[in-house]
């Protein structure tokens, strides 16, 4: 009956995300919200097999208790997971310790004595450490060395705890978010802040929670299409790079916007069983496309440890926003070791490859090094044996050294001067195979149709064609059979070309900006991009569809309409909706006439 | 006070336990990175710090946190095994009861130390080395402050204390080994620059011979304390270092390993290298250490390979334990 009435939710729930999320006011807001939540924590409610997600939904509900309990002490038998045990084990804790018997009870707090986590070596791995531990330590008060498993007290854990999180907190809030912007580990921050906002007792904690979970969802919302991620990202994984809807930020875009399409990820089960709620503020600019934009936004680099001047350089991002489709960018260079993701077109035709992108698939033993304190001979396999696309020379993601990007509005210009010798030497493009076309014009355009959105892409150097297959054997998700029934065709088309001294220009448009595709194909015939293509001398003049003229030579001389553009002048937010100074610790958050201000120096929310 | 009492303690401990303790055995620590594959949250086989109470065990016990990634450990040698510590992802864990309870004594900014130093008169100074510069405890832990002025670059992955003044300290460090004459206030550029230097060892007699171990430039030697260095040539046909060894009893012989040399021996302080791979299947070293108790019985800690021990000064190795293991570090302690 229960299954039932999951599945009943399911089909509610399609009927509202096939459609694009249109704004509707706060009552009707929190009413779907709390369906969406209930179709999530359905699927975990009736759930045989012992999970977190399991106990805790339980414990939320009132019921089966001693069964969430037999769950809970079974898990903790042999508890594995370090921070991706910590959070789930505090949360179902958190909501579970007024009804669990007092062995359960005992049993949880005899894991944080007897299991020693390992504290990984990343700002997500940190960030859900710990948050965990903070709360962990407010749970268990006045606690000696000896009851915990990393021989400090209570007293100890919670300021250690604290000291990292506010630390965390100003770091993201003056110079910018690290992991920034990743489809594939937005949950791993926005979850640990859910909590804290729910739970911590100290105020300024419980306080400084929520204002963390606002501004990761005003970023969120400001650089979405239709539960999709858009633009440059620190991180994401195979296949979401190429499957957006995959990621696990697209699970919240569900959730919390009420777009993309429904999830059974066991990661939305803590947020929406929490009692945090997306502020309207966000919540409208996650769902209104109705006018175009540019966001621009600064972020950091990943801690440098080796061969870099700076430990947290800036990385600059740019993004153009419609209602049809996404184009965003990084500067590029390496940003992030392994899955950066630097440029990309995503746009809301067709399931379930939504995007083209193009990068040069590297990797290095020094590019490691830099990030990573292990020793540089020997860790590409050490990455390779957990990571294993890092030295597959057709991977999907990969930061290079030898890329560079140059975006303004719609319009992409990337170049690439790849010393000889390194990996790899070719560049790739990715085309979807479901694109409704595809046309190598005789102009040297390409030019692709998906739905209403038009992207023409302009080789600058010889390339070659290779088609190539899904994915296969994947089990179906909840909600993928329907999708199933629209995919004609999965798989892509890869562009490969073997000069190292190379580039393309990619102009997107949208039926109301161009008009048909003909249209657009005839526009870009007259638009042929002058470029030289010589080693230490890369460079590309471009007269874009909307006329202005992008001069750019690689790696960093951009100019536009003859004036030169200094990258180190962006802001850490600027766009329609939000605006953040660097150093600020202050996001400004503006919608119509509403606005919202989170003060991380006041700790204090402004609406 | 309570350093002082704690020295007090453990020094007639030590003199209790020395009649006792000569040739009797050694006690072998092994810390150990990962086992075969390490994913952060993953189901991954044990790490952190195994030991053998006696060189003649044949088997590993493994002591403190179970999956904490353990690059370093160092025990305080007067204390006959009470006070170790490890330096590990997680930080610097202490114990100093040998190993029935630890403490992690860094705070959140200590992260992914790589060596750990205790200094032989006194338990309660600690040095560590890590990505993000030194750090330094004086009270056991209690408190910890970055050392890492005068460094240029703050990736650092060896300290030695000096055993003639323990005012004076190397580092290995991305651009070059560095001495301090103050105990790490202030660190100055040795004569070596060249960057990417991964270990840098003393001589157990001389205080003035030095060697450093390179990621791309091989070995170097200096017999002033670091002012000038030369390059050991005869007999390395590798470049990449990660341990250079003494054999205690006898400095002339050494032992060095690194990325894909197995182990080089030297029998002549240096000059000269040859390699001694018998039996060693695996060609990745990066820890190499000698029982001082028995000069022939030499360790080989290796990449993903586990441990090697050798029972004839390096002439022959066979497999002594923990398969799979990156094992960063070994020492041999005399007790």
């Amino acid at each position: 009956m229960k299954r039932y009435f999951g599945y009943l939710f399911l089909m509610l729930g399609l009927a509202t995300s096939t459609a694009r999320a249109q704004a509707v006011n706060r009552e009707t807001y929190l009413r779907e919200f709390e369906r969406r939540a209930s179709f999530v924590t359905s699927i975990y409610d009736t759930m045989q097999a012992p999970g977190y997600a399991q106990i805790a939904v339980r414990y939320a509900y009132r019921h089966d208790i001693a069964q969430a309990d037999s769950m809970f002490i079974a898990l903790l038998e042999a508890p594995r997971g370090d921070m991706f045990w910590m959070i789930p084990v505090i949360g179902a804790y958190l909501h579970g310790k007024d009804k669990m018997s007092p062995a359960t009870a005992a049993t949880v707090r005899h894991a944080w004595k007897t299991y020693a986590p390992y504290r990984g070596d990343t700002e997500n791995h940190w960030c859900m450490y710990y948050s965990a531990l903070f709360l962990a330590a407010e749970q268990w008060p006045n606690l000696p060395a000896s009851e915990w498993y990393n021989g400090k007290s209570s007293h100890e854990n919670l300021q250690d705890a604290k000291g990292y999180l506010i630390h965390w907190m100003k770091i993201t809030t003056t110079i910018g978010q690290g992991e920034f912007d990743s489809p594939d580990y937005f949950p791993e921050y926005v979850i640990p802040m859910i909590l804290i906002s729910q739970y911590a007792q100290d105020p300024d904690m419980k306080l400084r929670g929520q204002m963390m979970a606002d501004y990761l969802f005003a970023d969120f919302a400001a650089e979405h299409l239709d539960g999709q991620y858009i633009g440059g990202f620190s991180r994401i994984y195979q296949p979401a790079v190429y499957e957006p809807l995959l990621s696990g930020a697209s699970a919240f875009a569900y959730l919390y916007f009420g777009t993309g399409k429904p999830t059974n990820s066991g990661w939305a089960v803590l947020p929406a069983l929490s009692d945090y709620r997306l502020p309207d503020i966000i919540y409208r600019i996650a769902v209104d496309r109705s006018m175009s934009y540019v966001e621009k936004e600064r972020k950091r680099v990943r801690n440098v440890i080796r061969y870099g001047k700076e430990m947290n350089p800036p990385v600059y991002k740019y993004s153009y926003i419609t209602k049809d489709y996404g184009l965003g960018s990084l500067q590029g260079g390496i940003l992030q070791p392994i899955q950066q993701h630097t440029w990309g077109v995503r746009y809301t035709y067709g399931r379930p490859y939504t995007t083209i992108f193009g990068l040069h698939p590297y990797w290095s033993g020094l590019e490691l090094g830099m990030f990573f304190p292990e020793e540089v001979k020997t860790l590409i396999a050490d990455v390779v044996a957990s990571k294993g696309t890092y030295n597959n020379p057709d991977k999907w993601t990969s930061s290079s050294p030898y890329e560079r990007t140059f975006q303004y509005k719609n319009t992409l210009i990337v170049l690439y001067d790849i010393a000889p010798g390194t990996t790899t030497e070719h560049i790739d493009g990715f085309f979807p195979r479901n694109l409704q076309e595809r046309i190598v014009d005789p102009s040297g355009w390409i030019l692709c149709k998906a739905g209403e959105t038009y992207v023409g892409w302009y080789p600058l150097q010889e390339y070659e064609w290779k088609e190539e297959p899904g994915e296969r054997g994947r089990p179906p998700s909840v909600g993928s059979q329907l999708d199933n029934e629209r995919i004609k065709e999965t798989g892509c088309w890869r562009l490969r070309s073997h000069q190292l001294q190379n580039g393309y220009v990619v102009e997107v448009r949208s039926k109301d900006e161009v008009g048909s595709f003909d249209q657009f194909c005839a526009q870009l015939r007259t638009h042929i991009p002058q470029s030289s293509l010589k080693p230490g001398n890369v460079s590309v003049q471009y007269r874009t569809l909307g006329g202005d003229t992008m001069a750019f030579t690689f790696p960093e001389n951009r100019t536009l309409n003859g004036r030169t553009i200094d990258l180190s002048e962006t802001k850490l937010f600027d766009g329609p909706y939000l605006h953040a100074e660097v150093g600020s610790e202050k996001l400004t958050i503006t919608y119509k006439n509403e606005r919202r201000i989170l003060d991380f120096k006041s700790v204090k929310i402004t609406q | 006070m309570k350093a002082t009492l704690l020295l007090l303690v453990l020094v007639l401990s030590c003199r209790l336990g020395t009649t006792e303790a000569l040739a009797q055995h050694s006690t072998v620590y092994a810390s150990v990175v990962s086992t075969k594959v390490f994913v952060v949250g993953g189901a991954n086989a044990e790490t952190g710090l195994f030991y053998q109470h006696s060189s003649d065990d044949t088997t590993w016990e493994h002591t403190g946190a179970n999956n904490i990634r353990a690059f370093g450990v160092a025990v305080f040698t007067p204390s006959r095994g009470q006070v170790i510590c490890i330096a590990s992802g997680n930080g610097i864990h202490r114990t100093t009861d040998a190993g029935k309870s630890w403490k992690i004594t860094t705070g959140w900014k200590i992260t992914e130390a790589l060596w750990v130093t205790i200094d032989p008169k006194d338990p309660a100074i600690i040095f560590c080395a890590t990505p993000y510069g030194v750090y330094r405890t004086t009270d056991g832990g209690a408190g910890w402050e970055e050392k890492s002025r005068g460094l240029k670059a703050k990736f650092t992955s060896s300290i030695v204390i000096d055993h003639a003044n323990s005012k004076i300290l190397y580092c290995s460090t991305e651009d070059g080994v560095y001495r301090s004459d103050d105990g790490a206030d202030m660190w100055k550029r040795t004569g070596l620059s060249v960057g990417g230097v991964r270990i840098v060892a003393q001589h157990p007699k001389d205080a003035s011979i030095l060697f450093a171990g390179t990621d791309d430039f091989g070995i170097y030697r200096t017999r002033n304390g670091g002012k000038y260095w030369e390059k050991c040539e005869a007999g390395l046909d590798q470049s990449t270092f990660y341990t250079i060894t003494f054999d205690p009893n006898n400095p002339q012989t050494m032992y060095a390993g690194g990325y894909v040399t197995g182990v080089y021996k030297s029998i002549d302080g240096g000059e000269s290298w040859r390699r001694v791979n018998e039996g060693l299947t695996t060609l990745n070293v990066h820890s190499i250490a000698v029982d001082p108790t028995n000069s022939n019985r030499v360790y080989a800690g290796t990449m993903w390979g586990g441990i090697y021990r050798s029972d004839d000064g390096g002439a022959t190795w066979h497999h002594a334990g923990l398969s799979g293991s990156q094992v960063w570090r070994i020492i041999v302690q005399p007790f």
